[in-house]
């Protein structure tokens, strides 16, 4: 434990905190990719709940409209709205599945029993099922972003 | 509320989230082909059918309150004064229900409201 002055500095560091998992292990590079794709995950739903409003007409609305319906297809419905859909996928496929490992994890059900750490320093608690589903988690996503390419981009042809 | 039990709100609405996401992506490319899936007849009988509304509202509620719930957790970390802590408390209860009320807004139009051209 440091002294009080260290513990300040290390509260200023703010968002690199966590930010910046370089030098750190796979767990540390889930959890940092976790957050960041927790807030984009977040700016789309936002930016999906404007869009959505149009299907009644947008903000000033009163009921369901196909000509409002189809402006704002002809704004999102291209390559690079559906470009964004694909990128939406994975990293919604990754926040989710490493999601999942998280809760396991918090509640110790993945978790070996901790002991004192000995060469070659590798923290005891951390299972190899729990280190495999950070890698599931990925290919999950790439195989549900390539389905999302597949469903969207068929549908342009 | 205690930190512990948002934090186990955090957690069930993680898991009832992705159910519900799941159900929503199969419905917009698995059970029907995109392009008929995004139609605005579809989707106007998919909003009628008073199930599948509900399902979206109850998405639409799980979503925003883990969402900003987690943007908390990440503000709270980057400052620790009880000022801070509170406005963004406060902030994410306004965010929550401002735009739970745009979205259900959306829900009930496109249920009851009448359809335009």
């Amino acid at each position: 434990m440091g002294t009080v002055g260290e513990e300040r500095a290390r509260n200023k560091r703010g968002l690199m905190g966590w930010l910046n998992p370089y030098h750190y292990n796979a767990e540390r590079w889930a959890y940092m990719f976790q957050r960041v794709t927790g807030v984009a995950i977040l700016l789309y739903v936002l930016g999906h709940l404007g869009d959505t409003s149009f299907f009644v007409g947008g903000p000033t609305g009163t009921g369901p409209s196909s000509s409002s319906w189809a402006f704002i297809g002809n704004i999102f419905e291209n390559s690079f709205g559906h470009l964004i859909l694909i990128l939406v996928v994975l990293v919604l496929f990754f926040h989710g599945v490493n999601g999942l490992r998280l809760i396991l994890t918090e509640f110790g059900l993945i978790f070996r029993k901790p002991a004192a750490i000995e060469y070659p320093y590798k923290p005891r608690s951390l299972s190899s099922l729990q280190k495999s589903l950070i890698f599931i988690g990925i290919t999950i996503a790439a195989v549900a972003a390539i389905w999302a390419f597949l469903v969207l981009f068929e549908g342009l042809g | 509320m205690k930190e512990s039990r948002l934090m186990l709100i955090q957690y069930a609405t993680a898991v009832v989230a992705v159910a519900l996401v799941s159900v929503h992506l199969i419905m917009q490319g698995v059970i029907y082909p995109y392009s008929t899936a995004i139609s605005f007849s579809n989707i106007l009988s998919i909003y009628r059918n008073g199930f599948y509304a509900i399902f979206l509202e109850a998405l639409l509620v799980v979503v925003l309150v883990h969402g900003f719930n987690g943007l908390r957790i990440i503000l709270h970390e980057i400052r620790q004064t009880k000022p801070w802590t509170m406005w963004v408390d406060i902030g994410t209860v306004v965010a929550i229900v401002a735009t739970v009320a745009y979205g259900t807004r959306t829900v009930i139009l496109a249920v009851f409201g009448g359809v335009a051209g």
